[in-house]
């Protein structure tokens, strides 16, 4: 099983204050995955630290076997929608062609051809006649189609997403998760931070489960567990997050510590 | 001759500045001009004091110095500090302002400075200082090559980069995720609004380029939804305001600088009223029909 992402002793801090910590895990290729866990857990800190968007205080990311550098562009990203100012001065068309930003050298214009792609991903999300469509115009779940458009457009292989069904309609979740689905068949990877814990198993092949630390990745069949789950939201977690709170005072290093984990 | 060569010259810093008023407003970084037109005080003097010279070059560099110096003390209180953006711009210029006071008032004897000369260019003195080559003709004021040389490089800058400036400012974590780096970009363009403001406020004076860098890339804003129209809306503002600023002057015998700065204000009070997209009176209107 060849490895898409992987990730070995990550941890993030903002001001010294650990938001993830000790992360090791390990997701191979062509799998929709999804990355669960409660608010303030660390999940999108996990896909942006996997990104390079945030330095990390210690551990390294590997994608396909290399360092982010070498394979930048194999790597896109769906941010969270609310990070951006939807009232800037710009088209649906506009927005879209940024995924074409790096495949473009530093000074060139895009050519008919990236246009070209901008609009076939536009009628992969549904987008096709919102083209010229100011993005102050859109609903939310035109917002996230045209993110996801925009990600597509810089055909990668494997594809970062900040909750991408957040506060969009039903419809629009489920075309989203037909497209997912679709890239996954073509064996790109996906990587989705999720909220509704309803849906985790019916849309995901491969789970992580996240606070602060990893609680668990694996097939969604096995590691979705009500065990799990306690350990991720429940019960002992006000334990744990005391413990961290403990150690991070004392300053105490956490490589032994596996009490997640048992 | 004189009032074509005001006219120019305001028209080409406004120009520059609206180019980069637009990505400011945008960034939520409007304040910036104003804070390193007064921040670069302390740069001046100090060049001064070290070159014992008055000659505009020294005193450019100086500024230019300290002007990339406080947008770097800006990205850095905020950065570090987490401070918001607007305090940590009200700390970083009063701060470095009030040195630059206190330099000034301690070498006063022996310095032929003061606020007024550094801080309020006075455009109305353009014409006068001219440049005259070596045979003797003169070939028109020195802040007409000033600004029309600021203009070429604001021009180059924006167009070349574009694509990277409109995407580091439209969404900075996807710049970053696809390797465009957003630290970069935001020293790229606060180094043009540097240069811009201290070459342009010794000769138009630092109320108007302040002025110039934020109303007419408001104005265009509120007129349309498209970047690149916005820029050039941005620009064409600026003109207009310096050609109605100008005569406004000239019919109520004002400060030239004042009254461009004021015609700026008029014309976005119109635009907020009477734009299409986002006009109060059409607003009002689509209210009634519906």
């Amino acid at each position: 099983m060849n490895t898409a992402l992987e990730i070995h002793d990550l941890t993030v801090a903002f001001d010294r204050k650990p938001v993830l910590w000790n992360i090791d895990l390990m997701i191979p290729q062509g799998k929709l995955v999804g990355i669960v866990g409660p608010n303030g857990a660390g999940k999108s800190t996990l896909i942006k630290a996997a990104m390079g968007i945030l330095p990390l205080s210690s551990g390294y990311v590997k994608l396909y076997d290399q360092p982010l550098e070498s394979v930048r562009e194999r790597i896109s990203y769906v941010p969270q929608r609310e990070s951006v100012d939807w009232d800037f001065p710009a088209s649906v068309m506009d927005v879209v062609l940024m995924g074409r930003y790096a495949k473009l050298g530093l000074f060139k214009r895009p050519r008919k051809a990236d246009k070209d792609v901008a609009i076939d991903c536009l009628k992969k999300v549904g987008m096709e006649g919102f083209i010229n469509r100011q993005i102050s115009q859109l609903s939310g779940g035109q917002q996230q189609r045209t993110f996801l458009a925009r990600a597509l457009a810089q055909q990668a292989d494997l594809y970062f997403m900040d909750e991408p069904f957040a506060g969009v309609d039903a419809a629009t979740e489920k075309a989203i998760f037909t497209l997912l689905r679709e890239m996954t068949n073509q064996g790109k990877t996906v990587i989705v931070v999720h909220h509704d814990l309803q849906s985790v198993s019916q849309y995901f092949d491969w789970v992580v489960m996240l606070n602060t630390r990893l609680v668990t990745s694996g097939p969604t069949s096995k590691t979705f567990t009500s065990e799990n789950l306690e350990a991720t939201y429940g019960g002992k977690l006000t334990l744990l997050t005391d413990v961290a709170d403990l150690m991070r005072r004392e300053n105490y290093p956490n490589r032994e510590e596996n009490v997640i984990k048992s | 001759m004189n009032d074509l060569y005001i006219i120019l010259t305001a028209s080409l810093v406004s120009a520059s500045c609206a180019l980069l008023g637009c990505f400011l407003i945008l960034r939520r970084m409007a304040m910036v001009g104003d804070a390193i037109s007064h921040a670069v005080l302390p740069g001046i003097v100090i060049a001064f004091l070290l070159s014992g010279s008055r000659d505009s070059v020294t005193m450019l560099i100086g500024a230019g110095i300290i002007g990339m110096f406080t947008t770097f003390l800006i990205e850095f209180f905020h950065k570090k500090a987490r401070l918001q953006t607007d305090a940590s711009i009200g700390v970083t210029f009063t701060w470095l302002f009030a040195i630059g006071v206190v330099l000034i008032s301690l070498f006063a004897g022996k310095v032929d400075l003061d606020q007024d000369c550094v801080l309020y260019g006075e455009i109305a003195y353009v014409p006068l200082d001219v440049i005259i080559t070596q045979g003797g003709i003169n070939i028109g004021p020195k802040a007409l090559y000033v600004s029309g040389i600021i203009l070429i490089v604001n021009l180059l800058f924006v167009s070349l980069a574009y694509r990277k400036l409109f995407l580091t400012t439209f969404d900075p974590y996807f710049a970053t995720a696809i390797g465009i780096s957003t630290t970069v970009w935001h020293y790229a363009l606060m180094g043009a609004v540097s240069m811009t403001t201290v070459a342009s406020f010794e000769s138009v004076g630092a109320i108007l380029v302040v002025a110039l860098l934020i109303a007419p890339a408001a104005t265009a804003y509120l007129l349309t939804d498209n970047f690149k129209t916005m820029l050039a809306l941005a620009c064409l503002m600026g003109v207009l305001s310096s050609i109605t600023g100008y005569y406004l002057a000239v019919w109520l015998d004002g400060s030239i600088a004042g009254a461009i700065a004021t015609m700026s204000g008029v014309h976005f009070a119109l635009a907020m009223l009477l734009s299409p997209s986002h006009g109060m009176i059409y607003k009002k209107l689509k209210t009634h029909i519906h």
